[in-house]
């Protein structure tokens, strides 16, 4: 029997966006089961399988998909699962219409099947529905340390710990998690999702020793005295960039990591919450990046009137992802593109310098700009149109445009090299580094970018680090 | 039981001058039990020392397992045999005077690396902000790290109700840069206020590498002086200073240093450490005899690990952040206006969580 194919992918129900707009649940709610199985038919299970080539770690796309499609979801889960630690939280964040949704076949007439949405289904299903207890691997005793427990550093650890390691992960903050809960606000992917993620990896041995700053707590020196064999480090991006523009000291003048990490990691947009943090009425976010999007949505939730997204490209240069700029659309953020910040204007009373106002940002000047010729990465170079300096009212300005690494391990670890940029130099097909039976993967070596890519480069990284401490024990 | 006492023998195994030897101790803690984890007082300075229960015993005093009127306490326990250490416990704490409190924490990952001049960051409760607190002392081998804090908004207030025994939920460091003591022979140590407490081991520090330590600090008046008689161990001269002349002189901490400065004091470097506004005058006072000053930065900080960026400063014309840059700077190239402009941005968010705190506030005045 032949059935015709659903030309579009089934719709992701999600929260009405004038409502949402002003609370933090999350935004999108989830198939239901049968929408699930319905979007699996969409499948059309060929031969030569490209979604999995577009997946960083590889899943056997298909493969689940079957299993959706007879109503298996716990061995969808196992099948997923073999190969990603994570699901519950890619199915969420990564950028599936440049991976896996973009090389599907039906894509090519239609809409692609919606593999991200599926992958969330079946992870949500499990943790919502599994009871039974996770097989612990018999241990090896051989102990690896893992640095950062954000997703590169969760991914090594896991696959690690499945292999029968024991994997201790050393984090600086006091919750597990990196950027999955400093960064990634709660509407986006809820908090106890990350959570339950890291309870998994516990339950396979992993153990997670918070409020150690690997650098200056401990050294990657001394973890080696301590016994342990190999390193990998997933330590993240680090200190927030800056324009070098005017007015950036001003108070109200944030960078997007503070400003995500005080309402997500320190819940300052709950009452009961010590963290305080500015309820601005109009808002200036800076960057076109997922980073930057998160921080515009969370101003408007955080009370804001007016949340404005100043780019310097076009919209077609945006590098978010599509599904939240458009959400950021529908709850109206408004895109000021093509536009260059050259000055940020604070408040100043000449005549009275108590004045509890001063200080405290009134605007920001903004220079129009047209796209030029392409620059070496093939985009389009803004070039600024003279004189056409503007000021918009705000008073707050979150700056994401980006982070430089952060300097800690590097300043304390002897033999390991990193670039001119402060990124720490790799061997792409394993992760080895300069340092022998130091790995490292995620933005501490590629800077700012995705939580897939980082959850590939912890994945490369347990693998070598399996191949060179089994390497290690012939001789 | 009641005319029997506790008593605990305990070996130091981290110690080598001790190791093998077993110290009976009396022990006021009568759950202790055979391979308990405990604090105790060792040596003729009774510094304290973590340290392993060997045997336990009742004993009527007559009959104690060492003379009783030489025999010490136990202090602390910090881990059950079985159970996990008792990290971020209070050992100790201590009114300075009626805003400041000296805590001693157990964290012994910390104390084995604390230099003077770093900070750790500390969670009160779950819901609790984090905050910088400079180290104001440690000892490696109980593994205690000792904070002083001045109660000034709803997190120290918190911080501050927290009793002995109990435990601080988060106590993360030591971060930023110690302060740089290499090759100083005569050095000014400048304090304000509670900024003293940080001075105090920078002080230390340099006076047992054989540095001349002559040391200001001041404080608005009698009832807040703390630190006296530590200061004048490290110090090969101490002035005191008190705003409203209660104690010691008269007058600003600047006064002093002009002086000395002016009679011809060669200082390899002036380490000024206290509000904003202090460490400003002290650059002023320095600039015309062209004496270096290090200054210790105290901004507004989230994670101090160098991912948010909320500590930025400008230093020479250029971003810098406390928590990896600092928090120790070049006082000269500090941007202090804009500094104490940044210091104020949550100030009523801080009295109003200051005034939701105080029970005070919440009574209905009729």
């Amino acid at each position: 029997m032949i059935m015709a194919i659903v030309p579009e992918k089934h719709a992701m129900p999600v929260q009405d966006p004038k409502v949402r707009a002003r609370n933090f649940e999350e935004v999108a709610l989830g198939y239901s089961e049968n929408i699930a199985v319905a979007e699996a038919q969409r499948c059309l299970n060929c031969k030569n399988k490209p979604c999995v080539s577009g997946c960083p770690v590889n899943i056997d796309i298909p493969g689940f998909i079957t299993k959706v499609k007879e109503g298996k979801f716990e061995d969808a889960y196992s099948i997923i699962s073999l190969s990603s630690s994570l699901p519950a939280v890619c199915g969420r964040v990564c950028p599936q219409e440049t991976q896996c949704e973009q090389k599907c076949t039906l894509g090519i007439k239609f809409q692609p099947v919606g593999i991200g949405r599926l992958e969330r289904f079946v992870a949500d299903y499990h943790n919502r529905n599994f009871k039974g207890l996770t097989s612990v691997p018999v241990s090896n005793g051989h102990k690896v340390a893992v640095i950062g427990s954000g997703p590169s550093g969760l991914t090594c650890a896991g696959d690690l710990a499945k292999k029968g390691y024991r994997v201790t992960v050393f984090e600086a903050l006091h919750l597990a998690g990196g950027v999955l809960v400093y960064g990634i606000p709660e509407f986006r992917l809820p908090k106890d999702i990350v959570e339950k993620e890291v309870e998994n990896l516990k339950a396979y041995g992993v153990e997670i020793m918070t409020n150690v700053v690997i650098g200056k707590t401990l050294t990657i020196d001394e973890l080696f005295e301590d016994g342990f064999e190999a390193v990998f480090i997933g330590s993240g991006a680090g200190l927030p960039r800056f324009m070098g523009i005017p007015g950036e000291s001003l108070k109200g003048v944030y960078s997007a990591n503070e400003f995500l990490t005080r309402s997500n990691l320190m819940k300052a947009y709950k009452d009961g919450s010590d963290t305080p943090i500015m309820h601005a009425k109009r808002v200036a976010v800076v960057g076109g990046g997922n980073v930057a999007m998160d921080a515009a949505r969370t101003a408007l939730r955080l009370g804001a009137e007016s949340v404005h997204i100043i780019y310097r490209r076009s919209m077609a240069e945006l590098p978010a992802r599509k599904e939240e700029v458009e959400h950021a659309e529908e709850e109206g953020i408004v895109f000021d593109i093509l536009r260059n910040p050259v000055e940020i204007v604070g408040y100043h009373n000449a005549d009275d310098r108590r004045d509890p106002k001063n200080g405290f940002v009134t605007g920001i000047k903004v220079i129009k700009c047209e796209l030029g010729e392409p620059d070496e990465q093939g985009r389009r170079r803004p070039v600024e149109i003279p004189g056409s300096e503007y000021i918009i009212d705000v008073d707050c300005v979150i700056m994401s445009i980006g982070t430089s690494p952060n300097p800690l391990i590097k300043n304390t670890t002897t033999g390991l090299d990193v670039n001119r940029r402060g990124g720490i130099i790799v061997e792409e097909s394993t992760g080895k580094t300069s340092k022998e039976g130091v790995y490292a993967g995620g933005d501490a070596v590629t800077g700012a970018a995705t939580v897939i890519l980082a959850m590939g480069a912890g994945k490369t990284a347990a693998k070598a680090i399996d191949e060179y401490i089994s390497s290690k024990q012939t001789y | 039981m009641k005319d029997r006492i506790y008593f605990a023998a305990i070996e130091f195994p981290d110690d080598p001058n001790v190791v093998g030897h077993r110290y009976w101790y009396i022990c006021p803690f009568e759950d202790v039990e055979e391979g308990d984890i405990v604090l105790a007082p060792l040596g003729r300075h009774s510094r304290l020392q973590q340290g392993v229960v060997r045997e336990v015993r009742y004993a009527k005093d007559v009959d104690a397992p060492y003379p009783i009127y030489l025999i010490k306490y136990v202090r602390d326990v910090v881990k059950k045999r079985q159970g996990d250490y008792m990290m971020y416990k209070i050992i100790e704490k201590r009114e300075l005077n009626p805003t400041v409190t000296m805590m001693e924490i157990y964290a012994p990952l910390v104390a084995k690396k604390a230099e003077p001049g770093q900070f750790i960051i500390l969670r009160v409760d779950e819901n609790g902000e984090r905050i910088p607190l400079t180290v104001a002392g440690y000892n490696r081998k109980a593994g205690t790290v000792k904070i002083i804090f001045q109660i000034v908004g709803a997190t120290t207030m918190k911080l501050n109700a927290k009793r002995e025994g109990e435990c601080l939920a988060d106590f993360c460091g030591p971060l930023g840069c110690a302060t740089e003591t290499d090759g100083l022979k005569k050095v000014c140590i400048v304090g304000g206020g509670v900024g003293c407490a940080i001075a105090l081991p920078v002080a230390q520090k340099l006076h047992e590498l054989g540095c001349e330590v002559h040391s200001v600090i001041g404080f608005r008046n009698k009832d807040l002086l703390i630190l006296e008689e530590e200061f004048a161990a490290y110090s090969s001269k101490l002035t005191v200073m008190t705003d409203d002349g209660s104690y010691g002189r008269k007058g600003v901490v600047t006064d002093p240093l002009k002086e000395a400065l002016e009679g011809g004091e060669q200082y390899d470097r002036i380490i000024a450490i206290g509000p904003l506004i202090m460490m400003k005058f002290v650059v002023g006072a320095a600039r015309p005899f062209g004496v270096p000053v290090t200054v210790s930065m105290n901004p507004i900080m989230i994670d101090g690990t160098g991912m948010c960026g909320g500590c930025r400063l400008t230093v020479g014309g250029k971003t810098k952040f406390a928590c990896v840059d600092g928090p120790d700077f070049d006082g000269y190239e500090v941007d202090f206006d804009e500094a104490m402009e940044r210091s104020r941005m949550y100030c009523d968010f801080e009295a109003h969580a200051r005034e939701e705190e105080c029970n005070l506030f919440k009574k209905e005045v009729k």
